[in-house]
């Protein structure tokens, strides 16, 4: 093997090969993530189920019976938790990855390896919780008698989608929280902020009946805007979602190739910097 | 293969350099940037050359010391070689797959137990799991906390930590292995495991590279030694040399101007004027090898008949204890009257440590200067008994030259 280290030399792209051999680094972050997360609290993993029901509760209270959306045919609670489940992950790993370089520090001053796996791990550690939510929307779904749509086939896509659209914004936040710390304050704004401007609780069509054509441009401009849409579609079946969407799914590849592209950039000084 | 090509390269460093930017461009802030936008950039940047001009080559299978003093680049140099930061100018190529240990237990987490960080360590380090499974026995065993591998490690004693975290270094196969102050852990036995191993590494024809300030421990395992001072290489041979070499660094502050001392008793119609330690070559030295000869010469403002006078020169430890004690008055054969006297001291046996000195001078039965508590010097360790082990520095301030019948 030979390694040349030229200060002159520098790649605009991340190296996949060596990210892929260092897969098993990878594995074992997530791993130890899962391992760690509820470690020394008493009721452990019943915390990954508490936290989505209490937002869904007030979510359901707020939107379903006080502001009275209208979700058609599926009842709020489950369309709102269709919802939720697939934001949910992406916040969690938006803030989680945004925030892992600057936590590994203590790692990243003292051995090599491609940095990108840091933050990547989080998309991992972020399914678990996802698959816990998805199993709480199965049961309201089968509580509800309410049966999965035709569509079905696209959910797998759409949570993919979301992967990408968590990491995208997630490996963004990790590298400007290196050069910026200003980030760690702007992450929790984002998540808190995101939960509204996304069709989570009430459906787009709420959005776009009340606001004009160019603001519900600005609105599928958020990333997250469309997936979640789409991913209910692809349960509940219903209208399809709006061709808007791709202007989401733009939004996600634009910023998953930009992110990977600038944190390449400061990977080399990071750290320096951190 | 041809003869001539056996003697393969293994790092060959050319032209190396690493700046920092000390102060407003980095400081990681929304604001400096901002404000950087509007200032000319020219701006005032605190440079700093960590490293500068640096060019060497290690061939295979070398040991190499990396000898300096704090903040003469040494932990750069390794950084960038372990490629955790860029240089900022130069080339390095590196033949072999490297593995770098500037810390024993990265990445080890507290909630975890032995076993799993074990294989978090290990990967972090660069091993596939597949290696740690393999080898997962043999570093359990070479760390003797077989009992608590599945404990959290949080609950592991510090040495035990150390020796968990050690032992998978220890076995990590790399061609290239770079290595920094690791062995300044556990206790003495432990210390002594990490060396046989490293010399075992050493021996298994890989090339390590070895920074610390142990020179017991550099002088028993490396081949060669870099001498790096102010972030440029300023030695580079064979590592008692180089040693020797380091030993001698910024021996301008070892004279010690007596002269110039306010604090002194005596009617001081004579005085000390200046003290300083010779080493063998009779350069001055600023630190003493133990059990090494060396000469104290001590300068006189006047001549001194010591048929009427004598002069002490009492040696205390850092708590102020009195551990030896030269005089004139105790020897039988007295030189003629005149300014300069040197302390011939064989095999010089205090302990490493720092220390410090009193002079006193006394004619006629006058006290006529004496001067407390001034000339620190430090006593290092010397790899005497050829073992790499250095004396520890709690086990008393004499050292015995002594051997086994």
């Amino acid at each position: 093997m030979k390694t040349v280290i030229d200060a002159n030399k520098k790649s605009r792209f991340p190296d996949f090969k060596e990210l892929l051999r260092y897969k098993d680094l990878f594995r074992t972050l997530a791993w130890r993530d899962f391992r760690v997360r509820y470690a020394q609290t008493t009721i452990g993993f019943l915390w990954a189920l508490i936290q989505p029901l209490v937002t869904l509760i007030i979510l359901n209270l707020v939107f379903g019976r006080f502001a009275e959306v209208d979700t058609g045919e599926t009842p709020h609670i489950l369309f709102t938790i269709a919802g939720l489940s697939i934001w949910t992950y992406f916040s969690f790993v938006m803030t989680n990855s945004g925030s892992s370089i600057i936590q590994s520090q203590g790692m990243i001053k003292k051995i090599y390896f491609p940095r990108l796996v840091v933050p990547l791990s989080k998309a991992v550690v972020g399914l678990i919780d996802l698959g816990i939510t998805i199993v709480v929307l199965i049961t309201l779904m089968i509580y509800y008698g309410v049966m999965p749509s035709i569509n079905i086939w696209a959910a797998p896509l759409f949570i993919i989608m979301g992967m990408l659209s968590a990491l995208a914004v997630g490996i963004w936040l990790s590298a400007l929280t290196v050069r910026y710390r200003d980030f760690q304050h702007v992450v929790p704004f984002m998540v808190q902020l995101g939960l509204y401007i996304t069709p989570v609780a009430y459906p787009v069509s709420e959005a776009a009946d009340k606001l004009p054509h160019w603001v519900m441009t600005l609105y599928y401009l958020n990333p997250m805007a469309g997936i979640v849409d789409g991913f209910r579609w692809s349960l509940f079946g219903g209208s399809a979602p709006s061709s808007m969407m791709y202007l989401s799914f733009g939004m996600v590849v634009f910023l998953f190739i930009t992110g990977l592209l600038y944190f390449r950039k400061i990977e080399d000084d990071i750290a320096d910097y951190v | 293969m041809f003869k001539g090509m056996k003697e393969e390269v293994a790092i060959r460093v050319s032209g190396l350099s690493k700046r920092y930017e000390i102060g407003k461009a980095k400081d990681g802030s929304l604001r400096g940037t901002l404000s950087s936008l509007f200032k000319s950039s020219a701006a005032q940047k605190d440079e700093f050359w960590a490293l500068k001009d640096v060019n060497f080559e290690v061939k295979k299978g070398e040991v190499i010391g990396i000898i300096g003093k704090n903040g003469a680049g040494k932990s750069t140099l390794l950084k960038i070689l372990s490629q955790i930061t860029k240089p900022t100018e130069g080339r390095i190529e590196i033949n072999g797959r490297v593995a770098s240990l500037l810390e024993v237990g990265t990445g080890f987490h507290p909630e975890l137990t032995g076993r799993e960080n074990v294989y978090l360590n290990g990967t972090i380090l660069g091993m596939t799991r597949k290696e740690v499974e393999s080898k997962f026995d043999e570093i359990v065993a070479f760390s003797g906390v077989e009992k608590f591998i599945d404990t959290p490690v949080k609950h592991y004693s510090s040495g035990m930590y150390v020796r968990l975290a050690f032992a998978v270094a220890a076995h990590l196969e790399p061609e290239i292995l770079i290595i920094d102050e690791v062995l300044a852990v556990g206790d003495a036995e432990f210390q002594k495991k990490c060396l046989g191993k490293m010399k075992d590494v050493a021996g298994e024809g890989r090339t390590v590279l070895f920074v610390s300030h142990n020179m017991a421990a550099l002088e028993g395992l490396c081949t060669k030694g870099f001498l790096l001072k102010g972030g440029h290489v300023i030695g580079e041979g064979a590592t008692k040399s180089v040693i020797d070499q380091y030993i001698n660094l910024g021996s301008e502050s070892f004279h010690l101007d007596l002269g110039s001392v306010i604090n002194r008793k005596g009617n001081q119609k004579k005085q000390f004027l200046s003290a300083e330690w010779h080493g063998e070559g009779a350069s001055t030295v600023n630190k003493i090898k133990s059990l090494r000869n060396i000469i104290l010469r001590v300068k006189m403002s006047d001549e001194v008949d010591l048929n009427m006078s004598r002069i002490d020169v009492g040696i205390n430890n850092s708590r102020g204890d009195r551990v030896a004690w030269l005089s004139t008055d105790m020897l039988k054969a007295k030189p003629e009257s005149k300014t300069l006297f040197d302390f011939e001291i064989d095999n010089f046996n205090l302990s490493p440590g720092v220390y410090n000195c009193n002079f006193f001078f006394q004619e006629k039965n006058e006290l006529v200067d004496w001067i407390q508590n001034q000339f620190q010097f430090e006593v290092i360790n010397s790899d005497y008994f050829g073992v790499g082990r250095s004396f520890p520095e709690n086990q008393g301030n004499i050292l015995f030259n002594y051997r086994l019948k």
